[in-house]
């Protein structure tokens, strides 16, 4: 049964960021009504130290650490919101809460968003990162790389450059609801069929997303980095998907997972129960503390 | 806290198979809780995997795993006092966790199929679930509090002790070959790609439809009422923006149809909706008579 507080928040999500994103708003008025949502969201828990050094070259980032606990793990996270907005204060408490999982440190990358920085200043930003964390000894074995929505894109595509460039790879990726597939190329499958029932995403502003993600140069979509799903797998670590039955991003994970099988990657897939997107960053409702729990179990497993 | 770096290549390997138990039993938790959540529907299938993973627990981890750190934690609060409560807390959990788990196995072997479906499986459901979290909690301040001290807090002599008292034995996670000897039911769900969580079965198609119609309907007052919004915000707008008679004449107008738009929205819509809500219902009502008639 799926509780009333996600219940909730699914009724709220779909009378507001699925409403807004029907109406063809400008990217600032998305930004703005974000902030005024945010507001809404608990700061992070006090044994939480946020510091922002040390720095990367184009984009802010912060460094997420459990007061006074010492660990080995650190979590990569790439933040979600269609590469032009985002839930700051949500994305911190989410990886506050991983952190906390996993026993792990967190850094949270705010990479350049489009309109103003199209592709690849995102990915760039994300590779930024991970080098920066190579550089300051931390092992790759104990890099998880995760990611939200856009951020799981992200994230995915890191992992493809990241193998490209041989650089070492990270012990493992959580990818919460990624939007794999910028193509949008289905017409069937869960594009389409869960187009009523996702509670806060629609298939109307993918054209828009597209242009303004790829700075117009839509003949980039079909790329791997931008599609990750039509990449090749080879070389990945293990990857762990978690996505809700009623979204229309369902399929993306699916279809990653068994593009990662195929080539001998470990992947699994968690669908849950008509979870709305991004339900693992309510951090009141029973359901994200279960994803957050089984996310914290899966780092420990690849990352000992 | 006196500690000074002491590591040492044992008290290294030793430690990395104490996380390696971690790990194993990390994936053991998530299966615990995806069968526990299925327990009273499906209990004939879950209950196994559940006898499979309960016995695993206590015959590794609390068996093996959990003596072995109690020796570590003893060696620790030997040499800083600093971490003695902690670390005893640690201890009795051990105790506790191995208690409660005997008792899970015996009531998931005391009850029936039957049983399992009503109050007493839901009962036993909840306290998998609780043990499930409790675990993670204490694996968690495990690694927070001596984890990462041990190896500098103990020296060489200690940790030769330490691994001369251990028996070597390996976590059967770590062998597939071997989990599926002994644990076969838990070695094929821990196999599977895809795992559903909180899937149940699907209600009939027509409530399945009637549920799409509700969203629909919650679409369509979400967007009337952001119409609304619009509607009044444009008209503050517009008239903040008159200067004089005329203007105000022309904003009235222009505002007045933008109300009758409005309101022509609000009477064709649900009507609209309605006639796609009873046909939608009705082809969902009808179609399992008409592959009836097709075959």
């Amino acid at each position: 049964m799926v509780s009333w507080q996600t219940r909730t928040a699914a009724l709220l999500g779909r009378l507001t960021i699925r409403q807004s994103l029907k109406r063809g708003l400008k990217v600032s008025e998305m930004r703005g009504r974000i902030r005024a949502m945010e507001r809404f969201f608990p700061a992070v828990p006090d044994d939480i130290e946020i510091e922002t050094t040390p720095e990367l070259s184009c984009c802010d980032a912060e460094w997420l650490t459990l007061a006074s606990r010492q660990t080995e793990r650190v979590i990569l996270h790439l933040p979600g919101g269609a590469f032009m907005t985002r839930f700051v204060r949500a994305e911190r408490l989410l990886l506050a809460r991983m952190c906390k999982a996993a026993n792990a440190r967190g850094r949270l990358v705010f990479y350049r968003l489009a309109p103003e920085h199209p592709y690849p200043a995102g990915l760039d930003d994300s590779f930024e990162a991970y080098r920066q964390l190579l550089d300051l000894g931390v092992s790759p074995e104990h890099i998880i790389l995760s990611g939200m929505s856009a951020g799981g894109c992200l994230a995915l595509a890191l992992l493809l450059k990241i193998r490209d460039l041989e650089l070492p790879m990270p012990a493992g990726a959580v990818l919460m609801s990624p939007a794999a597939d910028l193509t949008d190329a289905s017409e069937s499958g869960s594009r389409v069929s869960n187009a009523a029932a996702d509670a806060v995403l629609n298939m109307e502003r993918g054209d828009d997303i597209r242009q303004l993600y790829l700075g117009g140069a839509v003949e980039l979509v079909s790329h791997p980095y931008v599609s990750p799903v039509l990449g090749d797998f080879h070389g990945l670590p293990p990857l762990f998907f978690q996505v809700g039955s009623t979204e229309i991003l369902l399929d993306d994970s699916q279809r990653c997972a068994e593009q990662a099988r195929l080539a001998g990657v470990r992947a699994e897939v968690e669908v849950w129960d008509r979870m709305p997107h991004g339900w693992q960053a309510l951090s009141f409702a029973p359901e994200s503390g279960r994803a957050i729990g089984r996310i914290g179990d899966f780092i420990r497993e690849c990352c000992p | 806290m006196s500690a000074k770096p002491k590591k040492s290549a044992p008290g290294s390997e030793f430690m990395r198979t104490l996380r390696r138990d971690h790990a194993g039993l990390s994936r053991v938790l998530r299966e615990l809780e995806v069968q526990a959540a299925r327990l009273v529907q499906v209990p004939e299938q879950a209950a196994p995997v559940l006898a499979d993973a309960l016995s695993y627990l206590l015959r590794y981890h609390h068996a093996f795993h959990h003596p072995r750190e109690d020796r570590l934690f003893a060696r620790i609060r030997a040499q800083d006092k600093g971490l003695d409560t902690p670390l005893a807390e640690l201890s009795h959990d051990h105790e506790v966790g191995e208690e409660q788990l005997s008792d899970l196995v015996d009531l998931l072997n005391a009850l029936n199929d039957r049983q399992l479906r009503g109050k007493s499986g839901q009962e036993l459901a909840d306290r998998i679930q609780e043990y499930v979290r409790h675990t993670r909690v204490h694996m968690r301040d495990e690694e927070a509090v001596f984890y990462a001290r041990a190896e500098g807090v103990l020296d060489g002599r200690d940790w030769r002790e330490v691994i001369a008292a251990d028996d070597g034995r390996k976590d059967p996670m770590t062998d597939l070959v071997e989990m599926s000897s002994r644990y076969p039911r838990l070695a094929e769900q821990l196999g599977l790609p895809v795992q559903q969580l909180g899937l149940i079965e699907r209600a009939s198609p027509v409530s399945e439809a009637l549920r799409e119609q509700m969203l629909s309907l919650i679409d369509l007052y979400g967007g009337l009422a952001y119409d609304m919004l619009d509607l009044g915000r444009g008209h503050i707008d517009r008239l903040l923006s008159v200067r004089g008679p005329v203007s105000l004449a022309k904003a009235m107008g222009e505002m007045s149809s933008a109300n009758l738009k409005f309101v022509g929205r609000c009477l064709t819509r649900p009507p609209r909706w309605a006639i796609n809500s009873a046909a939608s219902v009705l082809v969902a009502s009808l179609r399992p008579y008409l592959r009836e008639r097709q075959r």
